[in-house]
Formats: structure tokens, sequence, C-alpha cells
């Protein structure tokens, strides 16, 4: 499903971030992507979203090679990749029904849609109850599952968090990595960045680590981040 | 489409309206700038109807020696009016002419008690002639100094018509080129102030912007509202430009007529309100628009 193949980035002069990174995620895997700041994690996501580009190397998402996909495409392509961050990226001024209503209207949603599947989505994420709820009224957990309800709207076949725990305690966290697992269940592929070992430890999936740029460990059962 | 059209449209008034003072200023200066716009077109309506009018005074006048007798000069006319390019020729004799001039000075008693102190009429006899236009003169000049009457002519009175022709079309197109100088520098500032307001509307809605992109918003529903923006600024600058531009018409109209008889500069553009209108919106959207398009090109990043 996703290829990285001898990927490098470099950030002038030589300040090498990713370095000749080569592994496959299969379709309907959980990877987790281990690896202390600064190991390269994050900058492979943004390569991936296409928000950075890389220095050599390609990604073929699907059997596309997405370095060939043009400006204007993009958005489309970004709408097969859910993404969730530590810093959840909420508009604070907005409740959480809007929140995730506004992810759907600016990609051209209809009125109906938005208001038949925001309510749906928002229950499965555990939020049926706090529709009309402002970001700040919400907990850190509630806030990532609400972050993780709007990178489902487009139903991605991909969904990337970044530390999704980052910012959580260890209850909100496991609830957090509970809902990525149901999530994965259903069928799409997850993809977690963190370097937060007893979650890694707990999840008992795929563990790629990463250090200074480099893969150096790929344990594909069972895998446990080991410092 | 219409769909994605209506809620980009949507997005560009909130963001017109959250902006309230900024806005205000952004739609003042390009007002300024519109109103000058409709200043100069009114300035170009003027000095072409003075020039038109002037254009239609401007006669040959032909002064006779005060020798020259009745007979000769009604030939000289009846010769004149002969010609296919002379609309009318009129004879004004030294009689006429005198008492013309008593009564233009009819207030000045110095003048009438020389006149009185006179013992012969000191004026000329003459011939006004007009033609169909202006370029004409030439050739009737012409006629006239090679005519067998040429001796009888004192002096041809042509050119100082031009003069003040030639003075008026220099002064209106110095007046032009400033006051177009004065417009461009103005729409310029305008464009800065309004490329400002929505630079600071980028800056505000980083975050928006951001999660835009993360969800796969069109490029088209990112850029469209601060476009849309850039077009409320010109448009309600236009609004703001004829609703001042008008009622200053309307006061200065009444004013010119007094100089000026056959310009009604009030009705010039009461008639064409609709094609006023269009023009200063179509000029303010396309301002506001291509301010706010310069403004996405550097701090908006897809």
């Amino acid at each position: 499903m996703i290829e990285f193949i001898n990927l490098k980035k470099i950030y002038e002069p030589n300040d090498i971030v990713l370095d000749d990174v080569t592994f496959e995620i299969k379709k309907g895997e959980f990877v987790s992507l281990v690896g202390l700041s600064g190991a390269g994690k994050s900058t492979l996501m943004k390569i991936l979203t296409k928000e950075e580009k890389p220095t050599s190397g390609k990604i073929i998402v699907d059997g596309i090679d997405i370095d060939t996909i043009e400006g204007n495409e993009v958005p489309y392509y970004r709408r097969n990749i859910g993404t969730v961050y530590q810093d959840f990226k909420l508009l604070s001024n907005k409740t959480a029904y809007e929140n995730v209503a506004f992810a759907m209207e600016v990609s051209g949603a209809t009125k109906e849609d938005v208001e038949k599947d925001v309510p749906q989505i928002l229950s499965i994420v555990g939020l049926g109850d706090k529709l009309n709820s402002f970001p700040s009224q919400l907990s850190g957990g509630e806030k990532q599952r609400l972050a993780i309800a709007r990178a489902l709207i487009h139903r991605p076949k991909i969904l990337l968090a970044d530390e999704p725990t980052g910012n959580l305690d260890l209850v909100n966290s496991y609830d957090v990595v509970k809902l990525l697992l149901k999530i994965n269940k259903l069928g799409t592929t997850v993809v977690l960045a963190t370097h937060d070992t007893n979650i890694v430890n707990t999840i008992g999936r795929r563990v790629v680590s990463m250090e200074k740029g480099r893969i150096i460990k790929d344990q594909l059962e069972n895998g446990r981040y080991i410092i | 489409m219409f769909l994605t059209f209506k809620t980009v449209i949507k997005a560009g008034w909130t963001n017109f309206k959250r902006n309230s003072y900024l806005s205000v200023a952004a739609t003042g200066v390009m007002s300024l700038a519109l109103i000058l716009f409709l200043g100069l077109l009114s300035l170009q309506f003027l000095t072409s109807q003075v020039v038109y009018s002037l254009e239609g005074k401007v006669d040959i006048s032909a002064y006779f020696k005060t020798d020259t007798s009745d007979e000769q000069i009604l030939k000289i006319q009846s010769d004149l009016k002969a010609r296919a390019d002379v609309v009318s020729v009129e004879y004004v004799s030294r009689d006429q002419a005198l008492s013309d001039f008593k009564a233009r000075h009819a207030q000045d008693p110095l003048i009438q008690e020389s006149l009185s102190q006179l013992d012969d009429n000191p004026l000329a006899a003459s011939l006004n002639i007009k033609t169909q236009n202006s370029s004409q003169y030439a050739s009737i000049t012409q006629f006239l100094e090679n005519s067998k009457f040429k001796d009888a002519i004192d002096k041809i009175n042509f050119y100082e018509n031009r003069d003040v022709i030639d003075r008026i079309g220099k002064l209106s197109n110095s007046i032009k080129t400033w006051g177009l100088t004065a417009t461009l520098l103005l729409a310029l500032i305008a464009v800065l102030v309004t490329f400002n307001t929505v630079r600071l509307t980028i800056y505000n809605q980083k975050q928006e912007i951001e999660i835009m992109r993360l969800v796969g918003a069109s490029n088209w529903h990112i850029r469209g509202p601060y476009l849309a923006e850039g077009g409320f600024y010109g448009l309600f600058a236009s609004i703001a430009a004829v609703a001042v531009f008008y009622p200053l018409i309307y006061l200065v109209s009444d004013k010119i007529s007094n100089f000026l008889e056959s310009v009604n500069l009030l009705a010039y553009f009461v008639n064409g309100i609709g094609e006023v209108v269009l023009m200063t919106a179509s000029l303010g959207i396309l301002l506001g628009v291509a301010s706010s398009f310069i403004a996405i090109r550097k701090h908006l990043k897809i």
C-alpha cells in the first residue's frame, strides 16, 4: 500500500533528516513508528502528505508515485490520508460538531451529507453527546478523539497519527490508542508515530524503529520499543 | 460548483465583516481612488464640451478699411456665401459695430466719454464667417487674401481664437496628466492597503488554512474567500465613491452651467448612471481582487 524507496531528506546545508529509508506498509496494517525526537518520524509523515518534498527517493501509494501528483490534485490525494497531531489542531471558536462540519464543507460536501455524517462520525469516536461543546470544554482525550473524527470524514484509506498521545495522560492515551485500533479493525491502515514506550509495548503490532533518520529495526509482529 | 461558489463568497463576506476597522480603511482609500477617477471622467467631459462649443464659436472676422464701401463688402459676402464650406457670413457695418461697442461698455463712463469726444466712428466694418469645421478656416483666409478685394481688407482675425482653443487643450492635458498620476498613485496605495488587510486576514486564519490543507480542501476553497474578500472591498469602495460623487456633481453642476451655458454635467452623469456604476464597480472589484491575488501569492502556501 505504501512503499518508501531510498527516501532521503537533507535540509541545507547538510542536516540529514532521513537517510535512505526503505520499507513497505501493507494494506490494513497497524504500524508504530518509534524513535526519539528528531529521528525523522514527522518528516516521513510530512513527505507522505506532500507537505514536504524528499531530496531523493520516492514514495509509492496504491501504485502511484506521489511525486507525479500535480498541485491541484494534491487536495484530492490528501483526502485519502487522515492526519492527527499532538496539538489537535482544532478551531477553538467552533463546537465539536462545527469543527468536523467545517472540514467537510471546505472539501465541498453538501449540507445534507454534513448533517448526516457528522453526528455519525462523532458517535463512532464516543463524542455523540458532546456535539455542542467547544474544544475548551473537552478533556485532552476528547479533543484528540474529535481530531480523529475529523480525520475520518473522507473515509481515508490511511490514518497518520503523529504523537497523538503526546499531550495526554496515561488513561486518555490508552483511550486514543484503543480508538486507533478500532479504526484499524474497520480496515483503515494506521501509522502511529510516537516515542511513548508504554503505549507501543501494549499494542503488540508491527514496530519500525528509527534513529537519526535511519530505520534501525523493523519488528513485523508483536514489536516492542526498546531505547 | 454553484454550492462551492456560494460557500466561498459567504466566507469572503465573513472575512470582510470581521475586519471592521481595517475594512473601512481599505474601502476608504480605494473609494478615494475611484472618486478621483470619476473626477477625471467629468474633467474629460467638460474639456471636450468647452472645446466643442469654442470650436463652434470660432469664426473668421475680416475687418475692412474704413473707406471701403458697403457694396464692396456685400459683394465679398455673397462670394463667400457661394462657397460650400461656409455656413454663414454675417455683415457688421461700422455703425452696427459702434452701437455694439457702446452697448458692451455701457457701464464704463470713461469709454463712453472718450467715444463722445471722437468726431468719427473709429471702428471698422467686418464680416463674421462661420465654417463647417475649424480646419476650413485656413482655406477661407487664403481665399480672402487672394481675392480682388484684398486691398480693402485691413486684417483677418482668426489665429487668436485658435490660441484660446490650444491653450484650453494644453491646460486640460496637463490637468489630465496630473489627475491621472494622482489617480494611479492613489490606486497603488489602495492596492497596498487592501493587500495588507488581506494579508492580516491570512495571518489571523493560519490555523483554519492549515486545517483546510490537512483535510484536503481544494485550492479554490482555500484561496477563494480571500479573493472574494478583496472583491468586497472593491465593491463597497465603488458604492461609496458613487454615493459621494453624485451629490458633488449635483452641487457643482449649476455653478459650471453659469460659466458654460450649454454644459450640463449633472444630466450627462445622470443619463449615464448605469455605465458609471458598472464601470466604477468593475474597476473597484478588479483592484480588490488583484490586491488579494498578490497577497495570496506571497503569503498563502498551498
